[in-house]
């Protein structure tokens, strides 16, 4: 969790993510963070994320994301 | 039958009645009925490519399903005999198949697409090549006309195909169902574009009569005939006299207002137009995304396609914007940027190619011209640059000690983006990229004030006369009001709901009232087409 937090402060500071539950529903992160965000998730974890898993629930919060990251990489 | 004509209530009163009356489980054929009967009224010899594209999409589909049902329940059979490596070998091979399938599914459905759209503008370069040449040879062409929503249904079974193949979706079993999908009868002419897992669900689910749909609904249909009815078919006058060819007069404000009036035009041409799909389809229960939010309430041009046309952004988003990023060589490419030049040049690769991409292709999506090819380039050149530049636009801010919370700099990103879009809005709408390039020029040299002012009353000889502009004056502040309410989350409806019986009804009947009235009705009315109609 904090790993990630850390990966979302770096690109968005000015996001509270840990209590924010709507980060692609209410389009407080635009697409170039997303990609941004995944591209430093892929990096921290070696993980590949693909365009299939551009879902809004995998990335409204921080729980999402972590969510997301731990069921890549069980099945890896 | 044009979405802002009587015939078209008339149709969608016949199409509800029937909706609520039949037995739910039966309901979504009476959409069908109502779909394909309206699409044989825009001509009875382009059924059969819709026919064609939902027949050879549904198949496509159930073939993808049938090799991933086979695949995952072979594996499942073999249970622990095999292991977690062949497993994941075995879904591969099944994978590969599909995106087989997938890829030539699309490539057809997309060759079709530029068939229509496109034939014309190769045929008749390679004439002028010929001609160039002074080669006697010309190919024959006759331009023939698109089917109707032929973009819109295209891309939405493309969509389909693609959350089919991903696994995302299973594909529609029933091929009536499927034909709903495709040919749904208020989207069909100018969108909302929607995904089989949100429409097509909704489409085929029975719903119950709520008088709230209804008069939702209807007055979502309301809004959508005002803003078209009465604004942009009154506007289209000034915008069709200045972007005339032969229009000589090439001042700054004499094309300013035929910017501001053509932008007057198409959001609320294509935004009415949409109001009036929504509101229909609210009336039936179906709840069609949303379109357009306040965007000329933009504070930079991404935040613009954000707001505007909003369905095609998600498409794009979905199907070309993250699967190349998100690609083996783009993010190949983007690390090893990032490793040796920092982490914001990682960024800039894919932010400079995705967006090319994506805007080149809505460029064209309106039409293989160098009109769009340019306009789309020039807005994926401000939203590469935006994200490009943005470490130095936040050092800029803060050397310059510049507040980027302000309302007041708000005000100045929204008056810079509109003046972003009005140079947008010249490269379409001009008769020659030539007159574009005068007419941008023309908007930073000479002003008359004296003409936008109406001081000199040449403002009123552009289509549109005295009495005429004080009720497109009043119409667009109305206009302009609902925005500002929107854009600070007012939801419209629910709140004239909550106010007491006498103000409803004095505001939806005056409405009515000043729709009947004031709406265009003339000449143009039955040839009112939509100008997204065309795309």
């Amino acid at each position: 969790m904090e790993k990630i937090l850390e990966i979302l402060k770096s690109i968005r500071s000015d996001i509270d993510f840990e209590n924010e539950t709507k980060l692609i529903d209410d389009g407080i992160l635009d697409s170039f963070d997303i990609v941004s965000i995944v591209a430093e998730l892929c990096d921290a974890y070696d993980i590949t994320i693909t365009a299939e898993d551009m879902e809004p629930e995998n990335f409204n919060s921080v729980q999402a994301m972590l969510a997301l990251v731990e069921r890549i990489m069980d099945e890896a | 039958m044009a979405l802002s004509s009587f015939s078209f209530l008339a149709f969608l009163a016949i199409v509800v009645l029937a909706y609520y009356v039949v037995p739910k489980k039966v309901q979504w054929v009476v959409l069908l009925i109502a779909s394909y009967a309206f699409y044989l009224f825009s001509g009875i010899e382009h059924v059969v490519y819709i026919i064609g594209t939902t027949l050879i999409t549904y198949g496509a589909g159930r073939w993808m399903q049938k090799i991933r049902d086979k695949g995952q329940a072979a594996i499942d059979a073999a249970g622990d005999s095999l292991t977690k490596d062949q497993k994941r070998e075995a879904k591969k091979a099944a994978a590969k198949r599909i995106h087989v399938i997938q890829v030539l599914t699309v490539l057809f459905n997309l060759c079709v697409l530029a068939y229509f759209k496109y034939l014309g503008f190769f045929v008749e370069n390679i004439n002028r090549v010929f001609a160039l040449f002074h080669w006697d040879a010309s190919i024959p062409f006759v331009n023939v006309l698109a089917p109707l929503g032929l973009s819109y249904y295209t891309f939405n079974s493309i969509g389909y195909l693609i959350d089919v193949g991903r696994g995302k979706i299973a594909a529609e079993k029933n091929v009536g169902k499927f034909a709903l999908f495709v040919s749904f009868f208020p989207s069909i002419i100018q969108g909302p574009l929607f995904r089989y897992g949100d429409v097509g669900n909704q489409l085929k689910s029975p719903h119950k009569f709520e008088y709230n749909n209804l008069k939702f609904g209807a007055q979502l249909m309301l809004w959508g005939f005002f803003k078209k009815l009465v604004i942009a078919d009154r506007v289209a006058a000034i915008a069709r006299t200045v972007f005339a060819a032969g229009f000589s007069n090439y001042t700054g404000s004499h094309i300013f207002f035929g910017v501001l009036a053509y932008s007057f035009q198409i959001y609320c041409d294509f935004g009415g137009g949409i109001d009036i799909t929504r509101g229909a389809a609210q009336m039936l229960g179906i709840d069609l995304p949303v379109n357009f939010e306040q965007p000329f309430f933009a504070t930079s041009m991404g935040d613009f396609w954000r707001r505007w046309h909003m369905s095609l952004g998600a498409w794009m988003r979905e199907f070309v914007f993250y699967p190349i990023m998100l690609s083996k060589p783009v993010t190949a490419v983007s690390k090893s940027f990032r490793k040796r030049f920092g982490s914001h040049a990682g960024k800039i690769v894919p932010s400079v190619a995705a967006p090319l991409v994506v805007f080149f292709l809505i460029g064209i999506w309106h039409g293989l011209s160098w009109r769009y090819i340019i306009n789309g380039l020039y807005n994926a050149l401000l939203i590469s640059s935006s994200v490009a530049l943005q470490p130095l636009y936040n050092k800029l801010a803060e050397k310059l000690h510049i507040n980027t919370q302000a309302f007041s700099f708000r005000v100045f990103q929204m008056i810079r983006t509109f003046g972003l879009l009005c140079i947008s809005r010249i490269i379409v709408k001009a008769p020659s990229i030539r007159d574009a390039l005068k007419m941008i020029k023309a908007l930073f040299t000479s002003w008359d004030l004296d003409f936008i002012f109406g001081l000199d009353g040449t403002i009123f000889t552009y289509g549109v006369g005295e009495k005429e502009m004080f009720i497109l004056f009043i119409a667009i502040l109305v206009l302009i009001v609902v925005g500002v309410l929107r854009e600070s989350g007012m939801k419209m409806r629910e709140t004239i709901a909550k106010q007491n019986i006498l103000y409803r009804w004095a505001l939806v009947l005056g409405l009515l009232v000043f729709v009947l009235v004031f709406g265009i009705y003339g000449p143009e009315y039955d040839a009112s087409a939509f100008i997204y109609g065309q795309f």
